[in-house]
């Protein structure tokens, strides 16, 4: 098997020309296995996420061009404090980048260039770093099925029918189809927008139909199918390794098509390895990421998307954990700060909050009983699993819930240091028209009970125009400080991170 | 809810004097012990400091209410949640 024995390259450095790929340094004899990780996360939160990772991993990361992208290199033991991290969705081994690939111009060349490309990579490391971080897997589902699923589940059903399928094993992804935004074309044809798949196989409906869904294709033709199988002999104990190939393509200057590269490229994946194809229920999942001239084949290491972790009720828009961290990463919360989330709907970021910065105390409200309710659930779910960790601490966590008025706030003047929530979109929530009215009253109000100085707020929302508007009107209290804009369902928001200015709110609005 | 929480929160039915509207009363489901007035200088006290933390963070008033002490207004506590939002004709 080759192995590029390049070394790691820094960002900056001269890159080698044409397609000479650059391999992570490959272990030598009884030198620790490392491994390169790709890492999806909330498109406009790549340096909060590097900043996780340099804080518990001790690794710098590359942010790539293609958003929503970071790499790092860990020792492959490290992979359980990789899992832990809070700011990523999905987690990949890189078995093999090219900063400047160069792509023939004619489609079949193209595609025959990726064919071939199949057994030029250096698979051996990456491949190990796949059956380690499965061991890892199996243990985390043996502690699922002991664990609390059927709890939440009757709840779930007690919920009615708002609540989508909140089953652990089925990453749903109908809020968040595009983890990586669409790259606008330069040129005049739109190519395919990337494919967007979930782990498992599950069809991902988009939102707005910017997107087609590109899913996956392999050549599970019946021909190639039989060949694996006739070559399966009576090896009794080896198992043939089932896989699927899912390419993610964007850029204009393509011949070919995402499902056309996936289909070539795992052609050419079967024949080297005499692995099977399957769609659904597969042991490897091979990435191949196209962006431009950047090319990044690598390994899935995880299953479903761990954004849904903390999440066992949903409702119509529950808000990733990893945005909600991100959000909460970016007001930077000191020990003692009281955070509150005025909006929480199913509770998103007070239990993020709570699970990541302990040493904070977290209040979650608001108008709806339903939402309430959910939040409330899913505070109990946490509980649970806290407690089959760390019986002691199962009553300390600090989070409250309470419901109430967000344009009228039953919390005392200056009382809190930090608001972050998800403000209403017009679009899925509410309406365009009460968000005019909406959003100023609850600035006011947010700034009421927001300590003058040093308080601060970080909001996401969908509508900019009446959130600028409305900002604009409350200068004296809210001077906007940093915008982060993210993709959250298909549709563009922005995160807002705002800071209190010094003045003094009145005490309470008079009501006549 | 917490005892932190209480902390926080005040009354907001309308027409209160400026300031009003703090502490809400606690009104318990059933008879619980609430811890004495604290003695001076407790902050080094670390036993003292224990018992404080166990009793803001850790015990819950599951059923309830909040009275407002203004307006004599009752705010109903359930299963943990306390429900501080007031009527149409309140607001």
């Amino acid at each position: 098997c080759p192995a590029g024995r390049c070394g790691w390259v820094q960002p900056g450095m001269a890159e080698a020309a044409g397609d000479a790929g650059l391999a992570p340094a490959a272990a030598q004899e009884g030198a620790e296995l490392a491994a390169v990780i790709g890492a999806t996360v909330p498109t406009g939160f790549e340096q909060t996420a590097a900043e996780e990772v340099q804080e518990k991993l001790g690794s710098a990361s590359r942010i790539s061009r293609d958003r929503g992208k970071i790499y790092f290199e860990v020792p492959a033991r490290s992979l359980p404090q990789v899992h832990r991290l809070r700011s990523v969705d999905n987690l990949f081994v890189v078995v093999q980048e090219f900063k400047d690939y160069q792509f023939k111009e004619n489609k079949e060349d193209a595609l025959k260039d990726l064919e071939d490309l199949v057994k030029k990579l250096p698979w051996t490391d990456p491949l190990k770093v796949w059956e380690l971080n499965n061991s890892l897997k199996k243990k985390k589902t043996k502690r699922k099925k002991h664990g609390l699923q059927s709890p939440a589940s009757r709840e779930k059903l007690s919920d009615g029918g708002e609540e989508r399928g909140a089953d652990q094993s089925n990453s749903n992804d109908q809020e968040d189809c595009a983890q990586n935004p669409v790259e606008p074309a330069d040129g005049q044809d739109t190519e395919n927008p990337q494919a967007v798949t979930s782990r498992n196989g599950v069809e991902e409906e988009e939102e707005d139909n910017e997107q087609s869904d590109v899913k996956v294709e392999v050549q599970a033709s019946s021909e190639s199918g039989s060949k694996a199988g006739d070559g399966q002999t009576g090896e009794g104990e080896a198992k043939v390794l089932k896989f699927r190939v899912t390419c993610n393509r964007a850029g204009d200057k393509h011949s070919f098509t995402s499902n056309e590269a996936a289909r070539d490229f795992g052609g050419a994946v079967q024949e080297h390895f005499q692995w099977k194809a399957d769609m659904t229920n597969f042991d490897v999942e091979v990435l191949l990421n196209i962006h431009n001239n950047e090319v990044v084949v690598g390994i899935a290491l995880t299953e479903e998307s761990l954004h849904r972790r903390n999440i066992t009720h949903f409702g119509p828009t529950t808000l990733r954990s990893t945005l909600a961290y991100g959000m909460l990463r970016l007001c930077d919360p000191q020990p003692t700060d009281i955070i509150v989330d005025p909006m929480c709907g199913t509770g998103a970021i007070p239990i993020e909050g709570a699970a990541e910065w302990p040493y904070c105390y977290h209040i979650a409200g608001d108008n709806s009983p339903q939402a309430v309710k959910r939040a409330a659930n899913n505070i109990c779910s946490l509980l649970r699993k806290n407690e089959s960790k760390d019986s002691s601490n199962a009553l300390g966590v600090p989070l409250d819930i309470i419901q109430w008025d967000i344009c009228n706030l039953p919390l005392r003047t200056g009382s809190v240091d930090i608001v972050v929530t998800d403000m209403p979109f017009g679009k899925r929530i509410g309406s365009k028209k009460k968000n005019w009215d909406l959003y100023p009253a609850c600035l006011m109000e947010m700034g009421r009970i927001c300590t003058p100085g040093t308080g601060r707020a970080v909001l996401l929302t969908q509508d900019k125009k009446c959130f600028a508007k409305a900002l604009s009107r409350v200068g004296h209290i809210w001077r906007r400080a940093q915008t982060v804009w993210v993709n959250v369902g298909g549709l563009h928001a922005a995160v807002y991170l705002l800071r209190r200015t010094w003045e003094r709110a009145e005490e309470r609005r008079p009501f006549w | 809810m917490k005892l932190l929480t209480h902390n926080l929160l005040s009354s907001h039915v309308p027409g209160l004097r400026p300031g009003g509207g703090f502490p809400l009363r606690i009104e318990l489901g059933r008879p619980s012990e609430l811890p004495p007035e604290p003695l001076p200088n407790s902050e080094s006290d670390e036993e003292f400091l224990r018992r404080v933390h166990h009793v803001l963070l850790e015990v819950e008033v599951l059923e309830g209410s909040l009275q407002c002490p203004d307006s004599g207004r009752r705010f109903p506590i359930s299963k943990g949640v306390p429900n501080l939002l007031l009527s149409e004709d309140e607001a």
